[in-house]
């Protein structure tokens, strides 16, 4: 579990920092390649102004030439008339008009303002602290410029940035001038702005969301990896469990084995040397020592004590006579030790079952005996052993007081690991665990398929039988 | 000294265990009416030993490779009726002695037994009537009340398995080398403590409690 923990911190730690850089980056981009877009666009923008506003100056000057051409140098009536046409050449709303001022400064055309007509403008100082008029004159007596500046908007009685183009009437001495307001390339550039800012929220937005769908998925593959995982290793686990039960139980047969057909073996041969020994004495009428007769008692006490070892590891009568007689000295024993009368049913056949389930069918009845000494305060108990609708079915009965954690039916989660265990072991041979109690009583029900070994008896004969013959 | 009999006992040792057998047979060689005739190691050697040697009494030990005592006892008693076996085993249960006495022993005493009592218990069995050792005896008391119904011996149950795969009395008679009338004995006693009077039954019922498999 840490270890998948840690691969999907890992992944979404990677998917954040990717999510991050992308983001960035695409951010960066975007902001690059809008100012330079919006650049292009505005540079286009004013080209486009400056040519218009030459055309209008050329218009303007066609549509004073035949005035202009023909005039002296002073004379006024010719510059009265060309005034008052340029006075009238309006265009874009109120805000494209012509403005004329003499090369000091001072106004002579203004169709906006026609008050400030005669005033001299030469000091006049702009919002950036230009001065204005100067300026104008100077591009206009250098050949026609350009010029933006800051300046009132008639239609909007606002400051709004202008770009203004100047030439120059050398015979008056007059500088001539139009200009455009440039709010409108302004706007433009706004909405072509606020359109590449959609267009990267949309794009951030978009990183945002694939950001987080994939730590979700990575999540939820996680999750979901994790707990098949974990069902695999519950299972290997109870796999495990159960082959560790099994090495114990052959490990404790063997080990039985060894001391009962072994140890045991060699000492009841020393044993009865001694008595040989003893007899030999007696015949040459020698008394018996006291330390052999010593030694004969520490003898028998020493066989007595791996006895009771080795059938404490493993019954024995479990493999020589089968599950019913083992289960029936196991009653007889527990019957003497508690007091609890002990009544047995078995079958009339033997040593059907293999090894394995012998002793787990064992462990169940020793198991059960164990819990009626210590919680049941029963009186008397049943084990009934028999086969039922193709089940074997062992059932341990009681008439105690039950057990109080245990309603009807539950499986047995709350009884320990003993009983779970048996329950887990029971299982493993594809049988059937149940515990049922009340107040009048505890029952035990432990059921193998009888498929899982209805084989074995004759399988075991075999070897035998054919020697035999 | 013991008064001796007419003639010794003769006597057979199985036991998979040959210091036991030795340090028995050193300590009943002190006994003039007793003669050990032969000795083996295996149930399956038994029957053979049996028929070379001919004893009085074998001494049987239950826990041996291949083929316990009790089965061994079950099929020198089909042959030999009348040679009378004396178990001789480390198991204290009752459940053992009761085996024995089903598979037709005619005594049972542990192993660590003295060898004055094991020689009683040769000389009593010797004369065709039961023994027990103490402590086996007081154990059997006990238990004496414990109903329990009718249980096949080893020899019977494997007759009812060949039986139930079809086989004829005639050829479970060649497989397990005895006569077609012990077969026979053997069926009789089946159906009665099963309490069944019919071959299909029979074949059912091994079917039924796992014994075979249906094929």
């Amino acid at each position: 579990m840490p270890f998948s923990f840690r691969i999907q911190l890992f992944a979404v730690i990677q998917v954040i920092l990717t999510a991050l850089f992308t983001y960035i980056f695409v951010t960066n981009e975007y902001r690059d390649l809008s100012e330079q877009n919006v650049a292009t666009l505005e540079s286009f923008l004013i080209e486009q102004k400056q040519q218009e506003l030459k055309n209008y100056t050329e218009i303007a000057k066609a549509s004073i030439q035949h005035i202009y051409a023909s005039a002296a140098q002073d004379d006024e009536n010719a510059q009265e008339l060309v005034a008052n046409i340029l006075s009238t050449l309006i265009y874009n709303g109120h805000d494209g008009y012509f403005f004329v001022y003499d090369e000091l400064g001072t106004n002579i055309v203004l169709p906006t303002e026609p008050y400030r007509v005669g005033q001299n403008y030469w000091d006049l100082l702009n919002d950036k602290g230009e001065p204005t008029i100067q300026i104008l004159i100077e591009n206009a007596k250098n050949g026609g410029d350009y010029y933006r500046y800051p300046w009132n908007q008639p239609s909007t009685e606002t400051v709004t940035e202008k770009l203004s183009y100047s030439d120059f009437l050398p015979k008056w001495g007059w500088m001539m001038g139009t200009g455009v307001y440039l709010d409108n390339v302004q706007q433009q550039l706004n909405s072509v702005q606020s359109a590449i800012d959609e267009h990267t929220d949309n794009t951030r937005f978009i990183i945002l969301f694939v950001a987080m769908s994939s730590i979700f998925v990575i999540f939820a593959i996680g999750t979901i990896l994790h707990f098949t995982q974990k069902k695999e290793t519950d299972k290997q686990i109870d796999q495990l469990g159960q082959k560790i039960i099994t090495l114990q139980e052959d490990e404790q047969r063997h080990i039985s084995r060894e001391l009962h057909d072994g140890i045991v073996q060699v000492l009841v041969s020393i044993k009865y040397s001694l008595e040989a020994t003893g007899k030999f004495l007696a015949r040459e009428n020698i008394n018996k020592p006291q330390p052999l007769t010593q030694a004969q008692t520490n003898l028998s006490n020493a066989i007595t004590e791996i006895r009771r070892i080795s059938h404490h590891l493993h019954p024995r009568i479990l493999d020589e006579l089968g599950l019913s007689d083992a289960m029936e000295a196991l009653g007889k024993e527990f019957s003497e030790r508690t007091n609890i009368a002990v009544t047995i049913t078995k079958p009339s056949l033997s040593k059907l079952l293999p090894d394995h389930i012998n002793i787990t069918l064992y462990r169940v009845v020793q198991e059960s005996l164990m819990n009626i000494e210590k919680h049941a305060q029963a009186t008397m108990t049943n084990i009934d052993l028999a086969i039922i609708d193709d089940w074997l079915t062992l059932t341990i009965q009681d008439n105690g007081i039950g057990m109080p954690e245990i309603n009807h039916d539950e499986p047995s989660l709350h009884t320990g690991i003993g009983t779970r265990n048996l329950a887990e072991r029971v299982k493993y041979h594809r049988g059937q665990f149940k515990i049922t109690s009340s107040r009048k009583g505890t029952s035990v029900i432990a059921k193998i398929p009888r498929s899982a070994f209805a084989h074995h008896y004759t399988q075991q004969q075999e070897p035998i039988v054919s020697e035999t013959v | 000294m013991k008064p001796l009999s007419p003639s010794p006992i003769k006597i057979m040792l199985v036991d998979d265990h040959p210091m036991v057998r030795d340090g028995l047979s050193a300590c009943l060689s002190f006994y003039d009416d007793i003669d050990i005739v032969g000795a083996c190691n295996d149930g399956t050697e038994v029957l053979n030993t049996t028929k070379q040697c001919l004893p009085d009494v074998i001494l049987m030990d239950i826990s041996m490779p291949n083929q316990n005592g009790l089965e061994a006892t079950e099929i020198i008693k089909e042959a030999f009726p009348d040679t009378k076996i004396l178990i001789f085993s480390m198991h204290e249960s009752a459940e053992f002695v009761k085996n024995a006495v089903h598979s037709g022993a005619s005594g049972y005493i542990l192993k660590d037994t003295d060898s004055e009592e094991v020689y009683q218990a040769i000389k009593t069995v010797a004369q065709g009537r039961p023994y027990f050792g103490s402590n086996i005896a007081q154990m059997l008391l006990t238990n004496s009340n414990t109903p329990s119904n009718e249980r096949l011996t080893a020899r019977e149950q494997m007759v009812l398995s060949q039986i139930a795969t079809g086989q004829s009395s005639k050829a479970i008679a060649q497989t397990l080398n005895i006569s077609v009338r012990t077969v026979e004995a053997h069926r009789r006693n089946i159906k009665s403590k099963l309490n069944i009077d019919n071959l299909a039954e029979l074949v059912r019922y091994a079917i039924e409690q796992g014994l075979v498999k249906a094929s």
